[in-house]
């Protein structure tokens, strides 16, 4: 079995643990406001994330849960991150996948999951429609950004019930 | 603890090692030790002939062989050392762990510095620092430039 990164939290070894100092603990410890990353329990590669809405956005009220994994590579390649909870916005596909450049070529093992997190968490406070990958909802932001906005409230309305139907 | 790095075996010897034999012997063994660990743990993975882009050593074209060549060239030219405490950076980026005095760092020509062993897996896979996503080798050729 692969190593967790050092930087990862891993079961101490007795009887001495010398690399626990690591992102999970710090991450844990001091939490980003509207954002929550927990690792599972059984896979401390896999966190469940819950973003809320950025004030004044067009998501504001809404509350989307993620998943972020790390890739055995990390921190040495991106983390894997998906929005779980359906979303309208122009760089979020129907599978939740997400179109920003730190996930894919901009990736630096400086970055970490907390500034992951935060970085989708601007993406939702500022759109992206000319780097799109949802084209039909990018096409409707630039052609009228007030119209796509309120199509998007009503969508996260909609999302709402169902996340709280099902 | 050990089993937090990744474990160094000595088989498959990849054609680079013989690149590395003849570099080695143009300068100081002593100099040298330090780093040696980590490439032999490159060569016997998986290599990054560019971003996104992974090979087991074996299955590189000539070309992608080259590049890695000099890339590992291009690395062992960037200045090494010991933490010796002085530095106001206070841990490695990269693995989020303290210095420790006496800790191989690497100095980029950005003058970030990280853990040698951390640094030289990044490198191997992008020529950039981490910290301020400068090309390391355009630094590198401005500095010869200069002196």
């Amino acid at each position: 079995m692969a190593g967790l990164p050092r930087r990862i939290i891993k079961p101490p070894p007795p009887p001495t643990s010398c690399c626990c100092v690591q992102e999970t603990q710090r991450l844990m410890a001091e939490p980003v406001p509207g954002i929550s990353a927990v690792p599972d329990e059984n896979n401390a590669r896999y966190f469940h994330v819950v973003v809320a809405g950025p004030e004044g956005s067009p998501f504001e009220g809404g509350v989307f849960k993620l998943e972020l994994f790390l890739p055995e590579e990390y921190p040495m390649s991106a983390p894997k991150v998906r929005f779980m909870t359906k979303i309208y916005h122009p760089n979020i596909d129907k599978l939740g996948r997400i179109c920003l450049d730190i996930l894919k070529d901009k990736w630096s093992p400086a970055l970490q999951i907390r500034t992951v997190l935060l970085s989708i968490q601007a993406l939702l406070s500022a759109p992206n429609p000319d780097d799109p990958l949802a084209n039909d909802v990018a096409e409707q932001w630039k052609v009228n950004e007030a119209d796509a906005i309120k199509t998007g409230k009503l969508a996260l309305c909609w999302y709402l019930i169902a996340d709280l139907t099902f | 603890m050990g089993n937090c790095l990744k474990s160094v075996s000595t088989d498959d010897i990849s054609l680079l090692r013989e690149n590395q034999s003849t570099r080695e012997s143009t300068s100081s063994a002593d100099q040298l030790s330090p780093p040696l660990p980590s490439y032999e743990y490159q060569q016997e993975s998986v290599y990054y002939p560019s971003p996104n882009v992974s090979r087991p050593a074996s299955q590189l074209t000539e070309e992608e062989q080259v590049k890695i060549a000099k890339r590992i060239g291009l690395i062992q030219h960037l200045p090494t050392g010991m933490f010796d405490g002085s530095k106001k950076n206070r841990e490695c980026v990269i693995c989020m762990i303290d210095f420790l005095i006496g800790d191989p760092i690497r100095f980029l020509p950005c003058m970030h510095i990280y853990h040698t062993t951390c640094i030289d897996d990044w490198l191997m896979r992008s020529f950039t620092c981490p910290s301020c996503m400068e090309p390391v080798d355009a630094a590198l050729l401005a500095t010869y430039q200069t002196s």
